[in-house]
């Protein structure tokens, strides 16, 4: 099933990415994390709405995963740190 | 068990059976017992299959130890939380501040992630209900994840609420 790229929850300078173009981060599903613990995550770390975090959160649940950043691969790697510093499983992939 | 919020912003739970108060007290011992198979979960790869190789290998040297080092903190925050457990007539009561919330949401998930891990619970596990005749070490493993999950649901609904 296709998956869907949200706006970044801060834009990155055009050099920034110019030199690192983009890495996405990548949220998979797991049968333990509780949906509203994944929603909470979400927007700890993203900033993100609770409407943006539970679309996110609904499609790690029901496709497996859900990219939820896109940019630097410096950035990424602090998102994916963040992710499992909550015990989510959470990749970064270079986007194709 | 009755879960309370008090207006000094601490968080409680009263009459606790003494059953429970054990399987709270069992939440930052996870360690004690682990495998190999809650150990990679608890400490998951940040590369799908054998993609970056060299961003594994940096990971395991100086990412890891630091999540190490904050999961061994939430554990130890609650732990702390726990030894304030008191008898209370036939039961137990505890009583923690609300700033620690997020470090009792981070240890719970901890040994249910690794609960599940040990045992290889999957999708149809987790969703399995029901009375069954007999209970084994699995099933038990599923009740102590069901019950520390219960615990987060109230840790969530209050920070959720607060927002």
């Amino acid at each position: 099933m296709a998956t869907e790229t949200y706006e970044t929850p801060a834009a990155e300078t055009l050099d920034e990415v110019a030199r690192d173009l983009p890495w996405n981060v990548v949220v998979h599903n797991d049968p333990v994390n509780l949906m509203n613990y994944v929603t909470h995550v979400f927007r700890r770390i993203f900033g993100f709405s609770r409407t943006k975090a539970e679309k996110h959160m609904m499609e790690v649940h029901r496709n497996g995963r859900s990219i939820v950043w896109s940019g630097t691969r410096e950035k990424a790697e602090f998102y994916v740190q963040q992710l499992h510093s909550h015990l989510l499983l959470a990749t970064l992939e270079r986007s194709r | 068990m009755e879960f309370y919020e008090t207006e000094d912003g601490k968080l409680g739970m009263r009459e606790i059976p003494p059953v429970v108060a054990e399987l709270l007290r069992q939440i930052p011992r996870w360690t004690e017992w682990e495998s190999d198979e809650a150990e990679n979960r608890i400490f998951p790869s940040p590369a799908p299959g054998s993609a970056e190789t060299e961003l594994r290998a940096d990971w395991q040297a100086f990412v890891e130890p630091e999540l190490h080092d904050y999961f061994l903190s939430t554990r130890q925050m609650v732990e702390a939380d726990l030894r304030g457990m008191a008898e209370d007539g036939e039961s137990f009561a505890m009583e923690f501040s609300r700033k620690h919330a997020e470090a009792w949401l981070n240890a719970l998930n901890q040994v249910r992630l690794a609960l599940a891990a040990h045992h290889g619970f999957d999708e149809q596990d987790m969703d399995r209900h029901g009375a069954r005749d007999s209970l084994d070490e699995r099933d038990l493993a599923l009740v102590q994840i069901h019950f520390y999950g219960l615990i987060q649901h109230w840790l969530l609904e209050i920070l959720e609420g607060s927002e």
